[in-house]
């Protein structure tokens, strides 16, 4: 049992050891951590089209999501997808509390998995506070150096994924096992494992309490409808210890037996009885707690549970309210419109240089020219024919450039261009068009305006 | 509930609850800019804008990048932390008495 500490002013040595305990929450949270830390240890080995299913190609700046390849150009859909999310964590949030908290964010997931890999290897939480209160022995050396053992190769491990969602993993798996690993390549794995290493292990919950931003601000998002964890404090006040056979209500006792369990499987050793707290990363261990001591009293469950304020003032809950409609109406127009223009989106990108030596040039025969230098970049991943044009001015044409220039799958062409017109037509400063046009049939275009410069009247 | 008193058992001191503060704040701000930066600029190209002869490979770009922008964020943090936390106070006796 944990004894109240005084209260300190400054950093105690007592560390928390959240007691584990099973139940619904427990297997929910252990679902979601399996399924996230499977994606990303699984997703960087998958394959689509021979190469990296999901890769975030720096070095050659290129995106491959899927069969999806973004360039630098695509940077606003990624600016969307950001804005998406950070808006989804908000409706989430008003839903039904810190779920982004409880069960998904990767501090919560990894710490779990470090928890798990402690109790493998130093036991329970009576069995772990035991070992560190004991002197040094074999046994204890053995435990913590298994333990350490354990977490280090896994922080590698993932340092190492974490570089492979960056780099090709397969050929950075052969480098790691040859030793022939980029300095940089190494510096990332490492400083990626060391911080998960350090968060998941000895961070924890301080993380959340000192250091999150989410953390702070996440209760302007609440309202009194919002999804909360909380004491039932009608139902169980007066707490006392009682036998299984004793009445409460003849007792003169509310539900809670002040076993202190709650407490005890707290990840961040609040006690959840004293209200709703900002530590609180509703991760609802105390409601598997509290749920299995009601069972064994033959008490109803749900002493400690997600509710909202309303319901605990016995008002009623409206899960439709202005803030979720607000909120919900500009998730759908974001994402509609990010569908919408990557469904338009044409994988053609045109950039057109002047050059800016010259003004322009005098040909014999009348002829004034400008030199261009143009970027054609193909996104999709097939080479395509591309016929190259230009409007604008009557009478301009291109030169040295034949009908159709070819550019291989996601891949930039970079080619020179001569644009002519007739004394006649160029006057000074006049808006050109370049168009590029797919000779397929998908129709995709792109113009690209810039300047034809003639001698000034 | 912002500044409100942690009851749990194992608090920070105000000197490491800033040092971490500024140190990972400063770290996902540099993230960010990165991120934003090098969506427009390729490092291939912008190593000439310092010296002609320097060409960056891009890993070490990015590199670079990073931790200009860390440094960069970590500095303006940890000056404001430190000017918000030395600021003189208004001692209770200065507040009663009527400016």
């Amino acid at each position: 049992m944990t004894d109240p500490q005084p209260a300190s002013m400054y950093e105690s040595a007592k560390k928390i050891y959240p007691r584990e305990m099973g139940g619904r929450f427990a297997d929910l949270s252990k679902l979601a951590t399996v399924t996230l830390l499977g994606l990303f240890y699984i997703v960087p080995w998958l394959t689509w089209d021979d190469r990296q299913a999901i890769l975030f190609d720096l070095p050659a700046r290129k995106f491959y999501l899927i069969g999806l390849t973004l360039w630098p150009q695509d940077f606003p859909f990624l600016a969307l997808f950001l804005i998406i999310a950070a808006l989804s964590l908000f409706f989430f949030t008003a839903l039904a509390g810190r779920l982004w908290c409880g069960f998904a964010c990767p501090q919560t997931v990894w710490t779990e998995a470090f928890i798990w890999m402690e109790q493998l290897t130093e036991g329970t939480r009576s069995q772990r506070m035991k070992l560190d209160k004991a002197p040094w022995s074999w046994n204890k050396i053995r435990r913590k150096g298994s333990k350490q053992f354990l977490w280090v190769t896994f922080s590698l491990w993932t340092g190492f994924t974490f570089v492979g969602f960056f780099t090709p993993i397969r050929e950075l798996g052969v480098e790691f096992v040859t030793f022939s690993v980029g300095g940089w390549t190494w510096f990332w794995a490492v400083f990626y494992g060391f911080a998960t290493y350090g968060n998941a292990g000895y961070m924890r919950e301080q993380v959340c309490i000192y250091m999150c931003p989410y953390a702070r601000f996440q209760s302007a998002m609440f309202d009194k409808d919002t999804l909360i964890i909380s004491y039932d404090e009608k139902r169980g006040d007066p707490r006392g210890r009682r036998k299984r056979s004793v009445d409460p209500k003849e007792a003169g006792l509310g539900d809670c037996i002040d076993c202190t369990l709650c407490v005890q499987v707290c990840p961040t050793d609040i006690d959840i009885r004293d209200g709703l707290q900002y530590e609180c990363i509703a991760c609802a261990a105390c409601i598997d707690a509290c749920d299995s001591v009601m069972d064994k009293m033959n008490y109803p469950r749900g002493l400690v549970r997600y509710t909202t304020e309303h319901a605990m003032q016995n008002e009623q809950t409206h899960v439709l309210r202005p803030r979720m409609m607000v909120y919900g109406a500009l998730l759908m127009v974001l994402i509609g419109s990010l569908i919408t223009t990557m469904a338009i989106r044409t994988p053609i990108i045109l950039d057109v240089i002047r050059d800016r030596n010259s003004l322009y040039r005098e040909l014999p025969g009348d002829m004034i020219e400008n030199i261009y230098t143009i970027k054609l970049i193909n996104q999709s991943n097939n080479a395509r024919e591309f016929k190259l044009s230009v409007e604008g001015v009557e009478g301009i044409h291109l030169d040295g450039i034949g009908n159709t220039i070819l550019v291989d799958g996601g891949s930039v062409l970079s080619v020179p261009v001569r644009a002519r017109v007739h004394r006649d037509n160029a006057f000074g400063v006049m808006k050109i068009d370049f168009i590029a046009e797919a000779l397929d049939e998908s129709g995709h275009k792109r113009v690209e305006d810039s300047r034809f410069l003639g001698p000034t009247p | 509930m912002v500044g409100e008193e942690y009851r749990g058992t194992k608090q920070w001191s105000r000197n490491k609850q800033a040092v971490f503060t500024v140190l990972w704040i400063s770290f996902l701000c540099a993230a960010v800019g990165t991120m934003v930066f090098f969506a427009l600029f390729d490092p291939a190209d912008i190593g000439g804008a310092f010296d002609e002869d320097l060409t960056l490979d891009r890993d070490a770009g990015y590199a670079a990048g990073f931790f200009f922008f860390w440094i960069f964020s970590l500095a303006c943090s940890a000056i404001t932390a430190f000017l918000v936390r030395t600021a003189p106070r208004r001692d209770a006796a200065h507040r009663d008495s009527p400016d």
